[in-house]
């Protein structure tokens, strides 16, 4: 076993040989994030590629891009990953969270394109837009020492949503995942489009009571 | 300056609506001009991206083409064409005290136009969606715009001085929406004039003495 070898010549293992395989869920996604942003480490860049194009490429499915134009857009969602690791601060964010802002502008952009909105110009830009560490009044935000550290938060969120009642969890995940959530949630749960809001917004409340 | 004073704010569903990207363009900036002023709105908005990111690492992965990460990174090696500047156009006067928001740095909006004494309006173009419906209306002190109701969303961001909708009294960085269901009949407060901006999901459809008034506009 791993555990029982001695440690090599000139490393510091312990540490290592209880990190979880490659792929885990409990892989440290931020240090991977930072490792890339500092070395441009390509093992760490592989490790993230692994684990989150595949999932931005489901998402952008699920928004109804054609398979096709997912895989297209995965690729360059973790392109601009790449390019933007520096501007990953992890005491602002979580990597899931800062990549799901990444995802969220393609998916807006490719929704515009297909109905004939989509203009050339500006979109690679605005990416930008969609890292959390250029949203707007940044001087205003509340120190880094103020704050858990954001995967913590992180974690405390997964616990949070999994107590969730089911129909609550999916009024979430519709939210995020459909194209027109307000239709699809009242279709799945058999209650009037006029009261899909409040029960949005019920869900919401109730994540937010289980965080405190 | 103004977050003490703020006391409308949007509401969970809406801002889910911003955080899970469904929100259109014209909507979205009025939301993200509120965003800029309001630190409590900002970090409930900070867990609803986080929930979003929760919800993109439990999403069952798709598979992906063979060659994906080495294309992915012949795409790094490629480089990206640098893109193209923003156009920021001069945005019409305010009076002193007042700031555009942020938000509406890459828009352009037209010079102050007349619609009624008392009266006048901005158009402001989105560049990445150039039909979206966002105007800024500028109303003097002691004015009221005739009730009208909404077809539609309309969200309305107070970016200068006060007004009263017979429900409550906005100010400065206060949000508001109304939809299909509200009737209201905003009075600007007495002391000062009004600068709003405002966002109407869809078409811009106000009937009676609003279309009347919109009629004058175009002819404008």
């Amino acid at each position: 076993m791993a555990a029982s070898e001695p440690p090599l010549p000139g490393k510091r293992t312990p540490a290592l040989a209880i990190v979880p395989p490659v792929g885990n869920v409990d892989e440290d996604w931020s240090a991977a994030l930072c490792a890339l942003a500092q070395q441009q480490d390509l093992q760490a860049f592989a490790r993230l590629f692994a684990h989150f194009a595949p999932r931005v490429k489901r998402y952008l499915m699920l928004a109804e891009c054609p398979e096709a134009q997912a895989e297209e857009l995965a690729q360059e969602a973790l392109a601009t990953v790449w390019r933007k690791a520096g501007l990953f601060d992890p005491c602002r964010a979580a990597a899931s969270t800062w990549i799901f802002t990444i995802a969220r502008h393609l998916r807006v952009d490719a929704l515009r394109r297909r109905q004939g909105l989509g203009l050339g110009s500006g979109d690679s830009e605005s990416i930008d837009e969609a890292s959390p560490g250029f949203e707007l009044a940044d001087l205003a935000q509340p120190a880094a020492e103020d704050r858990l550290d954001a995967e913590q938060q992180h974690e405390r969120l997964r616990r949070a949503f999994a107590l969730l009642s089911p129909q609550l969890r999916q009024v979430l995940s519709l939210s995020y995942y459909d194209e027109a959530p307000h239709t699809r949630i009242a279709a799945e749960l058999g209650i009037p489009l006029g009261t899909v809001k409040s029960r949005v917004r019920l869900a919401v409340a109730q994540l937010r009571r289980l965080l405190e | 300056m103004m977050m003490n004073t703020i006391r409308h704010h949007p509401d969970d569903a809406m801002l889910l609506a911003h955080a899970s990207g469904h929100m259109e363009a014209g909507t979205s900036l009025v939301l993200a001009s509120h965003l800029e002023l309001c630190e409590s709105c900002r970090e409930r908005r900070r867990e609803l991206d986080a929930l979003g990111g929760l919800m993109l690492d439990t999403l069952e992965p798709a598979a992906l083409a063979a060659d994906a990460l080495a294309r992915t990174l012949a795409h790094i090696d490629a480089g990206t064409p640098s893109p193209p500047a923003r156009r920021i156009d001069t945005p019409p006067p305010l009076p002193l005290g007042a700031e555009w928001p942020a938000a509406l740095a890459h828009c352009s909006a037209t010079r102050w136009r007349w619609i009624a004494p008392g009266m006048r309006w901005s158009r402001v173009t989105v560049p990445e969606s150039p039909r979206a419906n966002v105007f800024l209306l500028r109303i003097a002190a002691g004015r009221y715009l005739p009730q009208h109701s909404h077809h539609g969303l309309e969200l309305t961001q107070v970016l200068y001085g006060r007004f009263h909708d017979g429900r409550a009294l906005y100010g400065p960085g206060d949000f508001d929406l109304a939809d299909g269901e509200i009737r209201h009949q905003p009075v600007v407060q007495d002391g000062s004039e009004c600068i709003c901006l405002t966002a109407v999901d869809g078409r811009l459809c106000f009937e009676g003495v609003m279309a009347r008034l919109f009629g004058v506009l175009a002819e404008v």
